[in-house]
């Protein structure tokens, strides 16, 4: 791949042209982690694909494998600790074959919207300067103030208010739904064609998460980038993806396209998740309903 | 801010001055006379008596504190004993070798130990890494004055490129710097190791790996900038207890700095001179500690001076 030399239009149309692939192509996905524990197989041979501009979710309880398949097509997981085979082709690149590719794709083609946005960003650097550094990354030759120029502007695209000012603030001087969007605009930066969401609403309070997943939406729509979202919240799942992957102590139990998976579970697993969803708002996951939670429940108002 | 900086200047002075009171009884509980000391060994006891009266030790103590310390205000620490001049002169005058000691020491510590423990951060629970903290532990457990003699033996002896002893060039002050320095390495280069090893873990990491950040910027940027707090800490820590003499050292390389001069005020029962040497160095150590605490909210955005408990 020719990194940061064409734009993403160019780079994509170029890769459909050459191998007509899917963006993201994982076959045979194992994970082996060494855990206290012993060696734990927390993924079991999984394949899926993301074509281009489209959403794939993978779904499941916590444990169940889905952020670290995430991690693992990233290379992102601690080397000592973490045993990858199979492939996960990112634009034609393997990134669990080769880690010079995982280097090559990320912050290029791929970027990440991590799950807690709290303790994503350094907590000692500016926002400007981490949002700064993404940018430069992409865009090597451009200067301080045109990469602040451009960093301002992506704020504006996430909806951050007075951006200018916010630019020199550290990320304790915002809130979790702010950070999650100043995440998305460092993921942006990138210009990724894929963007691979790992619970990015989970750390964040209900009516907060309504907006980043609109937001997400949104700019799918316009970038036309794909997704790969990673969830236990059937009622996310439902609203942003093309096609979804239930997912249950490392495999796929069951596939399919959303309609197909909400509607007309077949596996007993799906149908705990989908009874799991609360009935008044798809984005409320409060497991331990306490009284802030009854509270304020009635209030999410569905927007899907 | 300046409330902080008020009441923190209020607590330093506090200090200095219970510090003081203490040293000031403790000298005269423990044994020994100065007019003992300072008189010669032949002295009749009519001599000793009329040589404390001339220091003023004949008077009750509370008498000699509150001498003391209306001396105090109006800036004399009194006159040494064994000196015949001021003791605030004599201090000064072994000050600079105690803080040029001091900082060089610092420095090479810093220099060395924070790469070395960046570097066994990244090489953590490898066999490489046990190398590194067996070299430093034993470098932490040699006593400073056997360090100091081997040093001496192989580079002004064997192969003589450098000074014994004294500080007449810069060259004296490489193996007095050394000795110190090797007595730091252990806690510097495992203190960031920890942090570190910390910092590479932490999610902030992993995300920036994730949009392609460069290992190497990832390991000086983030998380060394994440360490900056205890690091810090633990640097200005070590400076404070240098300014105060290292007195092994001093003694072995002829060093006339502060530790050694602090020695023969206490073998001559000199009062004036142990409290002032204590007094300018308390004094300096506190105005050290102070700085780093000022330095905290320049490294760390989150902390606000004066807002925790």
């Amino acid at each position: 791949m020719k990194d940061g030399t064409q734009d993403i239009a160019k780079d994509g149309t170029q890769h459909v042209a050459t191998d007509g692939t899917p963006l993201l192509d994982v076959r045979e996905l194992q994970v082996e982690l060494v855990t206290e524990h012993g060696i734990v197989r927390a993924v079991d041979g999984i394949d899926f694909t993301v074509g281009r501009g489209e959403t794939v979710t993978l779904i499941g309880e916590s444990g169940c494998g889905k952020s670290t398949t995430a991690m693992a097509l990233l290379r992102l997981l601690p080397d000592g600790l973490a045993v990858v085979s199979g492939s996960a082709r990112i634009a034609g690149r393997d990134t669990v074959a080769d880690l010079a590719a995982a280097r090559a794709v990320r912050g290029r083609t791929v970027s990440l919207i991590p799950q807690d946005p709290m303790t994503a960003l350094s907590p000692v650097h500016t926002v400007g300067r981490q949002l700064g550094d993404a940018i430069r990354l992409r865009h090597p030759a451009l200067g301080r103030a045109e990469a602040r120029a451009r960093g301002i502007e992506l704020m504006r695209q996430v909806h951050i208010a007075e951006p200018e000012r916010r630019w020199k603030a550290y990320p304790h001087e915002f809130s979790g739904g702010m950070l999650q969007r100043v995440l998305i605009a460092i993921a942006l930066a990138a210009e990724p064609e894929l963007l691979v969401a790992d619970e990015p609403t989970s750390a964040l309070d209900a009516t907060v998460q309504a907006g980043v997943l609109d937001l997400l939406m949104e700019l799918q729509e316009r970038t036309g980038v794909a997704i790969l979202m990673i969830t236990h919240d059937l009622g996310v799942a439902r609203i942003v993806s093309d096609r979804i992957h239930v997912m249950k102590d490392g495999r796929f139990v069951e596939s399919g396209s959303a309609p197909e998976i909400v509607d007309a579970p077949a596996e007993p697993y799906t149908r705990d998740l989908l009874a799991s969803v609360p009935a008044l708002g798809p984005w409320d996951e409060d497991k331990q309903p306490g009284p802030d939670s009854a509270a304020s429940t009635p209030k999410v108002i569905p927007h899907g | 801010m300046p409330t902080y900086l008020l009441r923190r200047l209020g607590q330093s002075v506090l200090t200095v001055f219970l510090t003081l009171t203490a040293v000031f009884l403790l000298v005269r509980l423990a044994p020994g006379d100065p007019a003992a000391a300072y008189a010669a060994p032949t002295a009749s006891a009519e001599e000793l008596v009329r040589i404390r009266g001339q220091f003023g030790l004949d008077r009750p103590l509370l008498v000699q504190y509150g001498i003391y310390l209306r001396d105090l205000v109006s800036g004399d620490l009194g006159t040494s004993y064994s000196f015949h001049s001021p003791a605030f002169d004599v201090v000064m005058d072994r000050l600079p070798y105690t803080i040029t000691l001091a900082v060089s020491a610092i420095a090479v510590t810093v220099l060395v130990a924070v790469p070395l423990g960046v570097w066994m951060a990244r090489r953590a629970d490898t066999r490489r890494e046990l190398g590194a903290n067996i070299l430093t532990i034993t470098g932490q457990s040699m006593p400073d004055f056997w360090t100091g003699v081997m040093l001496l033996t192989g580079f002004a002896v064997v192969i003589p490129v450098l000074p014994a002893s004294g500080f007449t060039s810069w060259g004296g002050l490489v193996l007095p710097t050394i000795t110190v320095a090797i007595l730091q390495f252990a806690l510097v280069s495992r203190l960031v190791r920890r942090e570190m090893t910390t910092a590479l873990a932490a999610p902030y990491t992993t995300v920036a790996r994730s949009r392609g950040v460069a290992e190497r910027a990832l390991v000086w940027r983030y998380a060394l900038g994440n360490s900056a707090v205890p690091l810090v800490t633990a640097v200005g820590t070590r400076f404070a207890a240098l300014l105060n003499g290292v007195v092994v050292v001093e003694v072995v390389f002829a060093w006339p700095g502060v530790g050694s001069l602090v020695v023969r005020a206490l073998e001559t029962r000199d009062y004036p001179l142990i409290q002032a040497t204590v007094l300018i160095t308390a004094s300096l150590a506190i105005l050290v500690q102070l700085l780093v605490d000022l330095l905290y909210p320049l490294l760390d955005p989150r902390v606000r001076l004066g807002k925790a408990a």
